[in-house]
């Protein structure tokens, strides 16, 4: 089925309008439709498809490859297999998207090859053995066997090709209907060819004009309402399903919640020092200021996060975050960014606190608040150098008292986004949390929190009122306020310890506390004898005496706010595994510390209270085929490196796909000529293993044939003796001739062949006979 | 297991129903319009980075408007098929068909399409298919599978009907390409006529029922001179495919001890007082069974079609070589037919041929008892094998302790290289052959 003269080129200059890649478009155009004036047409062999056919192949396999790098697919996919939160799904499922959306984009420029060939080939349709991986297989063992090839069905890539053509030039976004109208007028060309003559043109044009028609203003309707469906209807089931994993604004901790804390041990940090041994303990994503139902908030608003202005020039990758330092370390670091905002990665960065300069970084944007938290945007992977030096950080000085207003409507609270409190004007009611969670996806909890639901019940009808002064401590800084709630335990604590008017040696006296009479445990047990009005930490403090980092955290933190020392909660990662010259870090590492103010050099310091035991305890519940994990973890991590640019390899890849492409172009170009050489070597071949072919009787031929009497190319020896005995002077021999002719044929042909003696007679007969033609022509 | 194959089954016959009705129903073209609705119902589910939605409302239109052309068809033709007596399986073959325009108006744009019966199996044909397809070929192994189906009997290819007038009549030429050996049954004829765009198309059928018997496939075999002498048949060359004994005879003589009492001529006897018997004329001459066997569990199988093929081959070659030859093999039945020499013709034998059936719950044995009760009356046996095991070479042995001499052709599959060891035929191996599926023709031009 021949398309009509103009189709296809026109086909293609729509695409390359429609996709913005006019000019190849009317290139290929220009190639294409030049058949039309140059009649020259090549004789393709099936090989010769099958070739143009693996090349264009060769070349969609390089367009996804790149489509699916360029597009964060790698990083998306091992986030969705190592990480089960919907937001993973969603970044791969939108790489997946736009990677299939730019390769068909590319399609009509992927296959043209082919097309050319057909078009400029001698034939019309093409074996479909050619493109089936299934025929050829069947084509190849039939010749493997030495057997005809099975017949194969031809097919015409031209119709394909249009309808892929215009497949490429709608996955682009439009808001106008310049693609409705060339597509209606594409199709009415090609449906004018298939039209049925019965009906009369009228009829056909009618017909069309109905179907556009409705067609136009059905499908305005249509783009209307999956509009609504998708802006007004989606956007709000997912923001509800969507959880962030990191939330620099608020932490919500795992305590009060029974059960085991399930810990992934999948490596999501690469550390290298510059100087061996060089490294910091911890790694420290977020700190926060206040402390309320188990959860932190970082006490600032959204609006706390300033940029960081990178570098000169643009791109060089150098964001300082404090000016005026010296710089003592340097380590190099390399990390996921696991969140989206604005369509693109993002997240916190994990630095050692005293961080002045980030080197290297290849984000979009930077930005960090007076908490110290660094927020970056930019490709999935980031692999950077962090500069830290001695004294002042980005963190801010303790913060004078915010307007601690828990009133409704607090602008303050609206701010951090966390929900109003509804006990402030004297309802009786209690803690009734509104905000939305932060969602911590690097921890998974099997239990409950326990008597949760309980205690919001009987906060709420206890008349407690955040207008009583015991409730919220009046103090000077947000670093030394301490939950009401939570006061008296830690007092018996203070008591207990004899901490009252002490703080010079606090930090060593609750260390040792701490280290000594208490347990690091992952299993909270649901209490026997529970009191209602018992918060978990004083429940850990009085009672448990056991918990995990965020239980020693947060009691380190209030109880030395207690003692007038101002204190932040920190979270992120503590560093202690290494693995060849540098440090992994694992999601199980994820830590929680403190934060305290020294006031003598004014600056923040890290101050750890969880027994060391946690590490080995961690460890104990790791999974033995971790290191199974861990080459995989290794596999991705060189890959993410390959795939963002920090590795040589990627620069070096074009000239190694170079090569192969030129390898492939030469064998479609020459191998005709090899075929033909190798033809010529087969058929020596074929000249010696025939037999009877040597026969004498052929010089015979060959010395009558140059007196004039040629021998037709088909035409029998006998009828050709014939004509031979009828030539003057030829007819001398008429006798020897068809002795000879006999001999010659049972040579030939008879499968038994001559015996020795008859080849002898046959070589003898010969020579007499060219002696008597010798005779003859002298 | 049975409730999954089940629901496989049922969705085998829908499958194979919609691509059918969608074949039938829709041009190319429209068959493209289908496929381009699909991609732009699913192009437009994402509005944003596509405009794919913008192609799907007009497509789809377009498609309402063709079905609606779908309605109000009639036709007026008188329809006569002229079909062949047999085709062959593989070889396409072309036929007649007759078509007068009874309407008062012109009939243009028409195309004619052949009913078949349906050839879909029944669940136990489907089940028995499948499960030894499963048997034989791996997983993902598709270059091994075959896709079409071993039960379609016939390909027939759609034809456009010329420009009739009213009342005028035309020959159509319709191609049909026997897939298989059996009976084509067709059952009707359909006018389909496509809307004005050529995308959708009405249908009519009429009914014509009609059947073409298809022939195996028949290889070349070179003249070979059989195993076995020429054998006494008594009662001549229409004895030998009759029970009974013919009256005529061409002499009489005196009776002798151990004539048997039914040659006794009584006239004669009553005539000269003392026994005499009717002499027969003795006639020599070659009688040879072929021996089919049929006894696979793959009815499916490349290798059973083959076997008939070569049987059917050694049946045109031998009938012209004068002589006789018994078929014997087991259907549901044992059968024995005689051909050669005048009794029937080549063509009854492939007739028979073209509906063998393979022999379901029948024993070997019931064959080995057949052929061993002609053993006595045969010259020698042409013994087509599926395989070579111990119950065949058992067989072939016994038949070879009569003093027959035995061809013995083993049918394999392509590309079993295994040595086959010749058992009783060890001594005579020119006698026994085994053929590759594929390389039949090649490997039978060795016999001598």
């Amino acid at each position: 089925m021949k398309p009509p003269p103009l189709l296809l080129g026109v086909t293609l200059l729509f695409w390359g309008w429609q996709s913005d890649l006019l000019l190849p478009g009317a290139l290929m155009t220009v190639v294409l439709e030049s058949a039309h004036v140059f009649k020259t047409r090549w004789d393709f062999s099936d090989d010769d498809f099958t070739k143009t056919w693996s090349f264009c192949s060769l070349v969609l396999l390089a367009a996804v490859v790149y489509s699916f790098t360029n597009n964060d697919g790698p990083s998306s996919f091992t986030n969705m297999f190592e990480d089960l939160s919907l937001s993973a799904h969603r970044s791969a499922s939108t790489a997946s998207a736009r990677t299939a959306a730019q390769v068909i984009r590319w399609l009509p420029m992927i296959f043209f090859p082919f097309l050319v060939a057909q078009t400029f080939s001698t034939r019309e349709s093409i074996p479909l053995a050619t493109i089936s991986l299934i025929l050829q297989r069947r084509w190849k063992k039939a010749k493997s066997l030495g057997l005809p090839s099975p017949i194969s069905r031809g097919f015409s890539i031209v119709y394909p090709y249009f309808c892929a053509t215009l497949l490429a030039a709608s996955f682009h976004p439009s808001d106008d209907n310049s693609f409705f109208w060339g597509f209606c007028v594409l199709l009415t060309w090609v449906l004018w060819t298939q039209r049925s003559h019965r009906f009369a043109v009228a009829v056909w044009f009618g017909v069309l004009a109905v179907a556009v028609a409705i067609g136009f203003f059905g499908q305005r309707g249509a783009s209307q309402a999956q509009a609504y469906l998708t802006n007004k209807l989606n956007s709000q089931w997912f923001a509800n399903l969507i959880r962030r994993s990191e939330n620099p604004y608020q932490s919500r901790t795992s305590m009060g919640i029974v059960g085991k804390l399930k810990l992934s041990d999948r490596i999501v940090i690469r550390l290298q020092p510059n100087k061996p041994k060089n490294i910091p303990a911890y790694l420290r994503e977020a700190s926060y200021r206040l402390y309320r139902d188990q959860t932190w908030f970082g006490g600032s608003p959204r609006e706390d996060f300033i940029s960081t202005t990178e570098e000169q020039p643009t791109g060089s990758g150098n964001w300082t975050l404090l000016t005026g330092k010296s710089v003592i370390s340097s380590i190099s670091i390399a990390c996921y960014l696991e969140d989206y905002d604005k369509g693109a990665p993002s997240g916190l960065l994990p630095l050692p606190i005293g961080t002045t300069r980030l080197e290297k970084l290849t984000a979009y944007t930077v930005e960090h608040n007076k908490t110290g938290s660094v927020r970056v945007t930019g490709p999935g992977f980031l692999m950077f150098d962090a500069l830290i030096g001695p004294g002042a950080a980005i963190d801010s000085p303790p913060s004078s008292r915010t307007n601690f207003n828990f009133a409704r409507g607090s602008r303050f609270y609206e701010d951090m986004g966390i929900g109003y409190f509804e006990g402030h004007k004297g309802e009786g009611g209690g803690f009734g949390f509104g905000g939305r969670g932060d969602g911590e996806g690097r921890r998974g909890f099997g239990g409950r929190r326990e008597g949760e639901g309980r205690r919001n019940f009987e906060d709420r009808n206890s008349g407690s009122s955040t207008n009583d002064p015991k409730f919220i401590p009046l103090v000077s800084h947000d670093e030394l306020a301490v939950p009401a709630a939570e006061c008296p335990a830690l007092d018996l604590v203070i008591e207990d310890l004899g901490l009252r008017g002490r703080t010079n040696d606090a930090l060593k006296v609750l260390q040792d506390f701490f280290a000594t009479r208490f347990k690091y445990s992952m299993w909270q047990s649901t209490p026997r004898d529970m009191n209602a009005h018992q918060t978990p930490l004083s429940r850990f403090l009085l009672t448990t005496r056991s918990g995990h980092c965020e239980y020693f955290a947060t009691a380190t933190v209030l109880l030395l706010r207690r003692l007038g020392i101002p204190t932040r909660y920190a979270t992120g990662y503590a560093v202690h595994e290494e693995s060849g010259s540098g440090y992994v870090v694992r999601l199980s590492d994820a830590h929680a510390w403190t934060l305290v103010w020294d006031e003598a050099h004014k600056q923040w310091f890290d101050f750890e209270t969880t027994p060391s035991s946690w590490i080995e305890v961690e460890k104990s519940s790791h999974s033995p085929l971790r290191w199974l994990k861990d080459a995989w973890g290794r596999f991705v991590f060189e890959f993410s490196k390959i795939r963002n640019g920090q590795s040589n390899i990627r620069q070096y890849l074009l000239w190694i796909i170079l090569p192969g492409m030129a390898m492939l172009l030469y064998q479609i170009a020459f191998r005709r000529g090899r075929k033909r050489r190798r033809d010529k070597k087969n058929d020596a071949v074929f000249l010696e293993i025939w037999p009877g072919l040597d026969s004498d009787f052929y010089q015979l031929e060959k010395m009558i044939s140059a007196r004039g009497v040629m021998r037709g190319s088909a035409e029998p020896l006998n009828l050709w003796l014939q004509r031979v005995e009828k030539f003057p002077g030829m007819s001398s021999l008429q006798e020897p001739l068809r002795a000879l002719i006999r001999l010659h044929y049972r040579h030939r042909f008879d499968p038994q062949g001559l015996n020795a003696i008859d080849r002898e007679s046959l070589k003898a007969e010969t020579r007499r006979c060219l002696e008597l033609l010798a005779r003859t022509d002298s | 297991m049975i409730l999954v194959l089940h629901l496989l089954y049922r969705m085998y016959r829908f499958i194979t129903w919609s691509t059918f009705w969608i074949k039938r129903r829709f041009t190319i073209a429209g068959q493209a319009m289908i496929g381009g609705l699909i991609v732009a119902l699913f192009t437009g589910l994402d509005a944003e980075s596509a405009v794919g939605y913008q192609a799907f409302m007009p497509l789809f239109v377009l498609m309402g408007v063709s079905l609606l052309f779908g309605f109000g068809f009639k036709t007026g033709f008188r329809v006569e098929r002229h079909l062949p007596r047999v085709a062959t399986a593989g070889q396409p073959i072309t036929y007649r068909i007759s078509v007068k325009n009874l309407t008062r108006k012109n009939q243009l744009g028409l195309t004619l399409m052949e009913d078949l019966v349906d050839p879909r199996p029944t669940f136990k044909q489907w089940k028995a298919y499948k499960l030894d397809e499963d048997k034989h070929v791996r997983p993902f192994r598709f270059d091994r599978r075959n896709f079409r189906s071993p039960f379609k009997m016939a390909n027939v290819k759609e034809t456009n009907v010329p420009r009739l007038n009213p009342q005028q009549e035309n020959d159509l030429s319709i191609e049909l390409k026997p897939l298989r050996r059996g009976v084509v049954n067709f059952t009707g004829i359909t006018f389909a006529r496509p809307d004005p765009m050529g995308i959708y198309r009405a249908l009519r059928k009429q009914c014509l029922p009609q059947s073409l018997l298809v022939l195996p496939k028949r290889y070349a075999i070179p003249p070979i001179a059989l195993p076995g002498s020429m054998k006494y048949q008594q009662g001549g060359v229409a004895m030998a495919s009759n029970i009974g004994q013919s009256e005529e005879f061409v002499s009489l003589r005196d009776y002798r001890r151990g004539d048997p009492p039914r040659h006794i001529h009584w006239r004669s006897w009553a005539r000269i007082g003392k026994p005499i018997v009717k002499e027969f004329e003795d006639e020599f001459f070659v009688r040879h069974a072929l021996v089919l066997d049929t006894f696979t569990t793959r009815p499916h199988s490349e290798a059973f079609e083959e076997a008939v093929s070569v049987a059917a081959s050694f049946a045109c070659t031998v009938l012209t070589q004068e002589s006789l030859l018994d078929l014997l093999f087991v259907g549901s039945e044992a059968f024995c037919f005689t051909s050669g020499r005048g009794i029937a013709h080549a063509d009854q034998m492939l007739e028979i041929l073209a509906s063998v059936q393979p022999a379901n719950g029948h024993e070997f044995e019931l064959l080995e008892h057949l052929v061993m009760n002609h053993a006595g009356t045969v010259s020698g046996c042409i013994c087509v094998m599926l395989d070579w095991d111990e119950t065949r070479k058992r067989f072939i042995e016994k038949l070879r302790s009569y003093g027959l001499p035995v061809l013995v052709l083993v049918i394999r599959t392509l590309g079993d290289k295994r040595p086959l060891d010749p058992g009783p035929m060890a001594d005579a191996p020119d006698q026994f052959l085994a053929l590759e599926v594929g390389r039949i023709e090649e490997q039978l031009a060795r016999l001598k």
